[in-house]
């Protein structure tokens, strides 16, 4: 049969559909990336074909007896890796599948690299987890408060560092007085567990009287932080009666002593910046509470003084003596009270060299001429005042409504009046009226309805 | 800090008597001045635990790069206190 003789079969072109290779490879793509069995996985293998690439990304072909797989290892992730990988190591590599579609080929994208043998490390890690759960070392109960503004903060670490230095460059920044004590201890080698441990109890007695703990490290390998996943390291954690942040450098997995500790931080520096506020910021907002404080006071003594005037510019007062005199007492104690607070602030600005120092200026400057006006006013009123004259030896007459009586017109004999000198009052009764001026002068009706 | 803040918007707020503003303006100041205080009693100092020879742990005083944050001391310092 040839193919001109063989009729092309119709009916499987109808019903069969026919792929691009660019359709078929993102069917592939898709099959495989969305799949959770190759998606965020450990594989275990052998490096081949190692290639740094100037771009700092890492090509190299993972293999086992059976089978290989390239894998690429792109810059942004492998620079966190603490060694070289070479051609010939074992290692475990975590990442997930991704086809590449114009080369129609798959590959391993890997996010982390642990070296083999670390399987059994891992296995005691989350064994001791387990257990440390159950007896409720990792309980949130149990986390204290870190506290608001430490004096002295104690550290936990290799005096040599990265960490030391991070912790106390962030902490002289943020509070240039802050009182910093250093429990030296090892951080990696077989006795880092125990000189963690030991400087964690050395720094809760208190004769050193520290407020807060930083323990940890910089950024390593997952073996450089095994001495925070010690039993005995996670304990100290815990047992701290001093509250202790956890500050150990990591990128995927935290070490246990982040559980136990009342506050993990993902590195040094940032442990410092939790334990240690900014002190000109805590300055700032003092000062901001004070002068929102000052604003609203001042403009209540404002208030007052319109009031004041209002009553000065009277001349006559519509209510006797007594609650002139009242109001007198208190201002003057208003006045040397507002006195002896304006003369605290003032020093108190001085004292500290503001960052805001017109503040002080305009505040003594507005001080000065609102005292001098306030001074003005009571003197006004103590001469206007009728109390001035009653000090005199006078006294002002009023009746059973406390209405002054400018009159013996409008009294009767019998009349129940009351007489209120400067230092109180008399209750009396009128038993005579005499029509005649005290003092010679006849007031006659006319001349008193002038008055 | 919280009972300053209570201050400021109680007097804000407009509604106190004089006698009440001045005496909880003046409990403001005396806050304040007891914040500012207590942000200065800290006394700038990095020591750092040293155990000698007899098994006692003593603290010693070490100088610092402000900069680098690097411990700037002549004598050679214990690496832990095991």
């Amino acid at each position: 049969m040839t193919r001109e003789t063989q009729p092309f079969p119709m009916a499987l072109l109808m019903e069969e559909k026919i792929y691009t290779i660019t359709e078929l490879t993102r069917l592939i793509k898709r099959n495989i990336e969305d799949n959770p069995d190759f998606t965020s996985i450990w594989v275990k293998g052998e490096i081949s074909n190692i290639t740094y690439h100037s771009s700092g990304h890492i090509y190299f072909t993972l293999k086992d007896e059976g089978a290989i797989i390239s894998s690429a290892f792109f810059r942004n992730v492998n620079k966190a890796l603490s060694f070289r990988l070479e051609e010939g190591m074992s290692i475990i590599a975590f990442g997930s599948i991704s086809v590449f579609e114009k080369r129609g080929s798959y590959q391993l994208i890997v996010a982390q690299v642990r070296l083999e043998g670390i399987g059994e490390l891992q296995k005691r890690i989350e064994q001791l987890k387990k257990k440390l759960l159950a007896e409720g070392i990792f309980d949130p109960r149990h986390k204290k408060k870190i506290p608001f503004l430490p004096k002295r903060i104690g550290i936990v670490t290799s005096p040599t560092g990265a960490a030391v230095r991070d912790i106390i460059k962030v902490a002289m920044r943020r509070y240039p007085n802050i009182e910093i004590v250093l429990a030296p201890a090892k951080v990696q080698g077989d006795d880092a567990a125990v000189s963690i441990a030991m400087g964690i109890a050395e720094l809760n007695r208190p004769e050193w009287g520290v407020d807060v703990i930083i323990c940890g490290r910089g950024g390593g390998s997952f073996e450089d932080l095994m001495p925070f996943n010690e039993e005995i390291v996670v304990r100290a954690f815990y047992a701290s009666r001093t509250p202790i942040i956890s500050a150990v450098g990591h990128q995927i997995d935290h070490p246990l002593s982040d559980d136990a500790a009342d506050y993990a931080a993902p590195t040094p520096s940032a442990a410092a910046e939790i334990a240690v506020p900014i002190k000109k910021d805590l300055h700032d907002e003092i000062d901001y509470y004070i002068l929102r404080a000052y604003n609203s006071f001042m403009s209540r003594i404002r208030e007052l003084q319109t009031k004041l005037k209002g009553i000065t510019s009277q001349r006559s007062f519509r209510s006797p003596g007594e609650i002139v005199y009242v109001r007198e007492l208190l201002l003057s104690d208003v006045e040397g009270r507002i006195l002896s607070v304006m003369k605290d602030i003032v020093n108190e600005r001085r004292n500290r060299l503001s960052m805001i120092p017109d503040l002080t200026r305009t505040m003594f400057v507005y001080l000065r001429d609102k005292n001098f006006r306030f001074n003005r006013a009571l003197n006004a009123l103590e001469t206007l005042s009728p109390l001035g004259v009653m000090k005199r030896g006078y006294a002002i007459a009023v009746d059973r409504f406390r209405a002054v009586v400018k009159s013996v017109a409008l009294l009767e004999e019998g009349d129940a009046i009351e007489l209120l000198l400067a230092d109180g009052s008399a209750g009396c009764t009128v038993n005579s009226i005499h029509r005649e001026a005290p003092f010679g002068k006849k007031i006659d009706t006319k001349e008193q309805s002038e008055l | 800090m919280d009972d300053l803040e209570k201050i400021a918007k109680k007097l804000e707020d407009g509604s106190l008597g004089l006698e009440d503003a001045i005496t909880e303006f003046e409990k403001g100041i005396k806050l304040a001045k007891f914040c500012h205080q207590k942000l200065e009693e800290a006394e700038r100092k990095i020591e750092i635990l040293q155990k000698g020879g007899d098994g006692d742990v003593r603290k010693r005083d070490v100088k610092v790069k402000p900069d680098t944050g690097e411990i700037d001391d002549d004598e050679d310092l214990q690496g832990s206190l095991l």
